[in-house]
């Protein structure tokens, strides 16, 4: 089980306690997956990092069992530029298997974001998005029991975006790790998620179920939908929907 | 590129020697001040013939070497150890900071009062200088690692010491080496400042010996040789460390020391 429980969290600007979470209560059951959207600065970074256990909540608590291990796809590659590719992909199992067992997984989860090629290149020689596709390896080859994604596709062209969407999909029913993902891209949130966790100002203001098996197609008539519903949530009374139809462009 | 490494320097220390040569046959110069580059290669070749020169250079350079793997012994661990403890920091910072206020020089007569005019005192001097850019230049590298790094440690579930050894001393070595590249040249500086005040072995005594028997051609082939064999262990380290870690290249270049 991964929870949040009343969970708050407060960042002192300037002297003023600004809420980046507010009272968030959330369960993710085992083995769902679950995407989070919602505009920047909406908490969806906050709430990803509590679960995570690198942000201590304010007030309320996250509850994970402490035996479950967690894989996290930053929102930037964060690899350690002293280690080759193959190494960044071993970093967070070494001294945990053997070096039999590292090398098989550091192959496999290469592989699987298409960087078979890459394993001795340096994380300098690399481009932002096959440095953040080596990320998504280190992640996934630790076979966690939590994945916890941020915006972890962004950085990558749409051609890309699209097969690792796939890949995460399949990683998903092949082992069954708890997903939580966070993007603001309404899209990839309907695409991805079992259910979509909508955000606004710290708060979860919405938890819709996409009832749509796997796989999912952006074109599909339902997914089209969903998106729809979702956006015209969220941007409902937004500043950004106030500009008079006449003034948009066709 | 690596033809045009060489040919520019090699250019504008031929430049250098051929200005030298030309403010002597013109005359503008005079000899006893500034002799003639052929005065100071003949007494360089006197010097390596008589086997002075080797003599003189091993003394300085085992001096330099015992120095400053001494300061680098020194200030690595007190680096960790006073990155690690805030206590420690409390008692040493205030300390090191006085120390390090001082110049090397300054001290030369308390340190001769002390520890005699032999080896020690020299390498107390070469330690004093050569220590803190060593010292301070790991321990910024330490303090400067990106919290963003730790944080991949510790979601990966790497413990308190995995995090040190794997992360933050790891991506500490660009600034440790530019540290280590500014102890090397004050490592020679400050021998040289040592061997000039007491000393009978040396290249800076074998500076100061030519200075008193007004013998301007050693004194100039003297500071020639410091010259030369500073160069070149500074290239010495850097390829040693381009080597152990290939992904230092670009810091390499950061810092002249």
């Amino acid at each position: 089980m991964l929870e949040l429980v009343e969970a708050s969290r407060h960042y002192d600007v300037a002297g003023r306690a600004v809420a980046a979470l507010d009272d968030v209560t959330q369960p993710f059951s085992d083995g769902s997956i679950t995407t989070v959207v919602g505009r920047s600065g909406c908490g969806k970074t906050t709430l990803l990092r509590l679960l995570a256990g690198l942000t201590e909540p304010s007030s309320g608590s996250v509850r994970r069992a402490p035996s479950r291990s967690i894989g996290v796809v930053f929102q930037e590659a964060r690899l350690m530029p002293w280690l080759d590719v193959g190494a960044n992909v071993a970093f967070p199992l070494k001294n945990r298997l053997s070096d039999a067992e590292i090398a098989e997984r550091v192959s496999d989860s290469l592989s699987l974001v298409g960087l078979a090629e890459a394993h001795r290149a340096m994380p300098a020689q690399l481009s932002g998005g096959m440095a953040q596709r080596v990320a998504i390896a280190r992640a996934l080859a630790q076979h966690p029991d939590i994945l916890l994604l941020d915006e972890p596709f962004s950085a990558l062209d749409a051609f890309t975006r699209r097969r690792l969407q796939d890949v995460l999909i399949d990683i998903w029913q092949e082992r069954r790790p708890t997903v939580v993902l966070v993007t603001h891209d309404v899209e990839e949130a309907v695409l991805l998620g079992e259910s979509v966790i909508e955000m606004e100002s710290g708060r979860v203001v919405g938890r819709v179920p996409v009832d749509i098996p796997f796989p999912r197609e952006a074109t599909d008539a339902a997914v089209v939908d969903y998106r729809r519903s979702i956006l015209a949530r969220l941007v409902g009374g937004a500043p950004f929907s106030s500009i008079p139809e006449s003034r948009r462009s066709p | 590129m690596p033809a045009r490494r060489i040919i520019v320097p090699a250019t504008v220390f031929a430049t250098v020697i051929l200005l030298w040569w030309m403010t002597h046959q013109a005359g503008w110069t005079n000899a006893y001040l500034l002799p003639a580059p052929s005065a100071v290669i003949a007494a360089l070749v006197d010097l390596a013939a008589s086997g002075l020169l080797l003599k003189h250079t091993l003394v300085s350079l085992q001096r330099v070497l015992l120095g400053f793997g001494l300061s680098v012994a020194l200030a690595l661990p007190l680096a960790v150890l006073m990155s690690a403890s805030r206590p420690a920091r409390a008692v040493l910072d205030p300390l090191l900071e006085f120390v390090r206020q001082v110049p090397p020089l300054a001290l030369i007569p308390l340190l001769i009062l002390w520890l005699g005019i032999g080896e020690t005192q020299k390498l107390g001097i070469i330690v004093l200088a050569s220590f803190f850019p060593v010292f301070l230049g790991f321990r910024g590298g330490i303090a400067g690692v990106d919290p963003k790094l730790v944080e991949v440690g510790r979601v990966a579930g790497l413990s308190r010491r995995e995090i040190l050894t794997r992360i933050v001393l790891p991506s500490a070595l660009p600034e440790l080496v530019v540290g280590l590249r500014i102890s090397l040249g004050y490592s020679w500086r400050a021998l040289v400042g040592a061997e000039l005040i007491a000393s009978s072995a040396g290249l800076g005594y074998m500076i100061i010996d030519a200075e008193n028997l007004a013998r301007t051609d050693i004194v100039l082939a003297g500071i020639l040789v410091i010259g030369t064999i500073g160069l070149f262990s500074d290239l010495i380290l850097r390829l040693a460390i381009g080597r152990a870690f290939p992904w230092l290249s670009a810091h390499l270049e950061a810092a002249r020391a």
